[in-house]
């Protein structure tokens, strides 16, 4: 193996030796320490990623791509992997907390070059197993109950996805994902169970009935985990997958159906909800909705607005849930006067929901300029228009729980944030606003990424 | 450099009231009014400076060259007005604020942030800019609403924005539209402007843009967010609304559709004449029945803005100039009364016309100026007002008689609503409200000197405004196809 094959599979390799330094000093090490030592791992890798940007791709290995695409997506996935252990608390005084989410992010960096079907399996359940053990961490009924939901979905979704590889290679008679291109009716059958097991993952209705739980009874950093490191991975994965065309008409049509019916039923139940983290779990149901409508428009602008969008919306999330997670669970009434308790984590609530919303001077704006413009270059005016309500309806949702936040209220200063969710809210700030005023390096890295 | 100043300063001046008062213990409102009237200073100098071609100040810098957009800025006479408007009222709005102390340097912010929004929307000609800007402004309005409104502020807040982003929505996609289709892609609106079109997609891209302008200005059926907005936002809040966010929907109408569609213009203008004259009737009317001061200015501002459409749409020189001038008028005397009701409601805790009367026997000053801006509400002769409704309904007896015949009669119910204004605050015993009311204090006087004097400068001596108006008014004209012989 040469040096810059090795170098490319780097970023995998440090991520999955943080998780497993995180699980061998968890009994033996404090808290504190385990969640350092990962996170050094995890930002190495990032740093190894981060010096790859414009090295020539390595030589081709049968089960990964080293491609900006799968750059892009490793990047985006250790960052916010990072995001997301700058806020995982030790709940329920599980000190392993940090190496699951270190093995969900390597999970994550799996999936996001995978080239081929075991390394797309592998990468989703590593990711999804992870994601399960940090649900139940807290041992509270909820949690559980939240944990025990998504076992439940995960174990079908990845038996249709097992399934539809099958059918997938029974039809091309290779594992390789982009060897399925067209193909007959044993092709379209396994591509719509392949496109059900990546549903389940990414929250499309009707496969999306895990996620709010998983947002209001498990952990933030759970949450964080399915709205932000495996939505990126999943979100990539879909890309390449709708970029090899597998099962002909099938697959955008199933996409299509999902995003639309995700999109609508996503915002209007978001609509109704008190609580913050319910809302932001509806929500994110209608943002893998969007996302889902363009790659079903498909089209030349797709696989840039695509990046684009989950560069904007990942921040926002972290942020939402980081604040979260340091409130505790709340409602939209306990959220009032945040800005004034607490300014940083009130204002970066304030602009993580502007961002979500699409107003600008937020990256949000820049993602919805990019989803509109990819559905209008695909002229794909249906989806444009379900795109459009959808966006509609999500403003009076996110507004309501910001004015909150600007509201002025007494309440308690409620608890601090330490020093790493503070110094995460902050770059989660600047990720938000640098793109929103000025886009370019985000489009111009986007674009390139995006290039086949 | 001077164009992109007008955005830039207010926009950080924004943050520099916000932080000043923390970090360097300078008061957030001498800054909110060092960064308005600097401002101000630039504006004057570009226009001064100006060029004597179509455009007085043009900038052109990349912004995503890869996704082709462009900051795209350009001032003409009807920019340059409508940005002195809005510094000037951003000024005006910190001193009639005084008695805001609760959160005051987010409160001045705000007040910036919304001068430089509109100000971006009143200067850029990229498209996606202007999109940007056009959302952007709703962001800070809304704020100002929301948290230091009155009574059911946080629905009032949501009502207004959710009314404005939706509509944003038909201007986003109308943009992405044109520039999807357009090869390279662009969102230059001069660029746009020259690409083949059919009938039909000019009509339906229109539509995008005028749901979008229609809402904001607010013509009905658009316009339920208005009057809530009005009631419950503070005194600043109103003023920008009515002086600045509306003026930018009646900008973007005038501005744009000439420009982008004139085919699809020629279509959908008689239909937006007969919308317009359905709104100077139905704001008229309204306003006669309601007993809230502040509902009472907001349905006249339906009424006034309606006839603003009229012009527009009329499409011949008469009426677009007329609309122009109304423009500016509107923003004077609106404000100036938004700023008379909250000034009197902070005396009196009321804005019932039942409850007030008599102000002239204890406050002379406070009841000459509600009458000279009940006048100007009226447009009466002499004021500017009067010039911009006798110019739109002259040029629109030469393109429909019957509309004309409409707005004219509908002026007529305007008497009716200013005569109850007046008499119902102005004249009569004064009741147990307004016993005690203190005269205008001096830093209530001067803006309303400044904005008396501005509407009775340019009712008695309008070329000046004409001229500035002028290019802008002949970019605007639309073929004469449907002028009747």
């Amino acid at each position: 193996m040469s040096g810059a094959e090795f170098l490319s599979l780097a970023p995998l390799a440090l991520t999955g030796l943080a998780g497993i330094a995180g699980m061998a000093l968890a009994p033996v090490a404090p808290a504190r320490a385990v969640r350092g030592v990962t996170a050094a791992l995890v930002a190495l890798a990032l740093v190894v990623a981060l010096s790859r940007a414009g090295a020539e791709p390595a030589a081709p290995y049968a089960l990964m791509v080293d491609d900006g695409l799968a750059r892009f997506g490793t990047v985006l996935a250790l960052l916010a992997g990072l995001g997301v252990l700058a806020f995982a608390r030790a709940e329920g005084g599980a000190r392993e907390a940090p190496a699951l989410v270190a093995v969900a992010t390597a999970g994550a960096v799996a999936l996001a070059g995978a080239a081929h079907a075991a390394v797309l399996f592998l990468g989703l359940e590593i990711t999804t197993l992870a994601m399960i053990a940090l649900a139940v961490l807290p041992r509270t009924a909820e949690a559980a109950e939240a944990g025990y939901k998504l076992f439940l979905m995960a174990g079908a979704g990845a038996a249709a996805l097992l399934l539809g590889l099958a059918f997938g290679f029974a039809d091309s008679g290779s594992l390789m994902l982009d060897a399925w291109a067209g193909g007959g009716p044993v092709a379209a059958v396994g591509a719509a169970l392949v496109l059900a097991g990546l549903a389940f993952k990414f929250s499309l209705v009707p496969f999306h009935m895990w996620t709010p739980d998983l947002f209001s009874g498990a952990p933030a950093s759970a949450a964080a985990m399915a709205g932000a490191v495996s939505k990126v991975a999943v979100g990539i994965a879909l890309l390449r997958l709708t970029e090899a065309a597998p099962g002909g008409a099938a697959w955008p049509l199933g996409l299509a159906l999902a995003g639309g019916a995700a999109a609508i039923l996503g915002n209007l139940v978001a609509l109704r909800q008190e609580s913050l983290s319910r809302m932001l779990g509806y929500s994110t149901i209608a943002h893998s909705g969007y996302l889902a409508l363009v790659l079903a428009a498909g089209g030349g602008l797709a696989g840039e607005a695509l990046l684009v969008y989950l560069a904007a919306y990942v921040p926002a999330i972290l942020a939402a849930l980081c604040v979260a997670a340091a409130l505790g669970p709340v409602t939209r009434d306990d959220l009032r006067g945040l800005v004034h308790r607490q300014p940083l984590a009130g204002a970066a609530m304030a602009l993580a929901l502007l961002s979500m919303a699409g107003l600008p001077p937020t990256a949000g704006f820049i993602g919805k300029v990019y989803l509109f413009s990819a559905l209008a270059a695909a002229e794909a005016w249906a989806l444009l228009g379900v795109a459009a309500l959808g966006a509609a309806l999500a403003f009076v949702y996110y507004l309501r729980f910001a004015v909150a936040a600007f509201a002025s209220a007494e309440g308690a200063p409620g608890p601090t944030l330490g020093w790493p969710a503070r110094a995460a809210l902050v770059v989660a700030l600047a990720a938000l606003v640098g793109p929103g005023l000025y886009p370019e390096p985000l489009i111009a890295l986007a674009s390139a990424a995006a290039l086949p | 450099m001077a164009l992109t100043l007008q955005i830039l300063l207010p926009f950080f001046g924004g943050f520099a009231a916000l932080l000043a008062p923390r970090l360097a213990g300078l008061s957030e409102r001498w800054t909110t009014i060092a960064v308005m009237a600097l401002t101000l200073i630039v504006l004057l100098l570009a226009v001064v400076s100006g060029d004597d071609g179509r455009w007085l100040a043009f900038t052109r810098a990349d912004w995503a060259p890869s996704f082709g957009i462009q900051v795209l800025l350009a001032m003409d006479g009807l920019s340059a007005a409508l940005l002195a408007v809005s510094a000037g009222l951003g000024m005006i709005c910190v001193f009639i604020s005084w008695h805001v102390t609760h959160r005051s340097p987010l409160f001045h912010a705000a007040i910036c942030w919304t001068v430089a929004a509109s100000n971006g929307v009143f200067l850029s000609f990229d498209l996606l800019i202007l999109a940007f800007f056009w959302e952007l402004m709703i962001v800070p309005a809304f704020l100002l609403i929301a948290l230091w409104g009155h009574g059911d502020r946080e629905a009032a807040a949501i009502k207004f924005l959710v009314f404005n982003a939706v509509a944003g929505l038909g201007l986003l996609a109308a943009v992405f539209w044109m520039g999807a289709t357009s090869d390279p892609i662009t969102f230059d609106a001069f660029e746009l402007a020259r690409d083949e079109r059919s009938h039909t997609a000019q009509v339906l891209l229109l539509l995008g843009f005028a749901v979008a302008f229609m809402v904001k200005l607010p013509v009905p059926p658009f316009h339920a967010w208005l009057p809530d907005a009005h009631t419950n936002a503070p005194t600043a809040g109103s003023i920008l609304l009515a002086g600045l966010l509306l003026k930018t929907g009646a900008y973007g109408l005038f501005r744009f559709p000439p420009l982008l569609f004139p085919e699809g213009l020629v279509t959908l203008a008689p239909w937006g004449m007969a919308l317009g004259a359905f709104g100077v009737v139905y704001g008229a009317v309204l306003a006669c029945g309601q007993t809230d001061a502040k509902r009472l200015v907001a349905y006249t501002s339906v009424a006034h803005m309606s006839i603003v459409l009229m012009g527009v749409c009329g499409g011949v020189h008469f009426a677009l100039m007329g609309a122009g001038v109304e423009m500016i008028a509107h923003a004077f005397s609106s404000s100036a009364l938004f700023l008379l009701i909250g000034a009197l409601q902070h005396r009196t805790g009321t804005r019932d016309l039942r409850e007030l009367g008599g102000l002239q026997k204890t406050a002379p000053a406070f009841a000459t100026s509600f009458a000279l801006f009940f006048a100007a509400a009226l447009a009466m002769p002499g004021t500017a007002n009067f010039l911009g409704e006798a110019l739109v309904i002259t040029g629109m007896f030469q393109v429909n008689w019957v509309l004309a015949a409409i707005a004219l009669v509908s002026l007529v119910v305007s008497v009716v609503y200013a005569t109850r204004l007046i008499g119902g605050i102005v004249f009569g015993e004064p009741k147990p409200a307004v016993q005690g009311a203190h005269d205008l204090y001096r830093h209530e006087l001067w803006p309303i000197a400044v904005l008396g004097l501005c509407t009775l400068l340019f009712g008695l001596f309008p070329q000046a405004l004409i001229s500035v108006l002028r290019p802008a008014v002949e970019a605007a004209l639309t073929p004469l196809l449907f002028v009747q012989p």
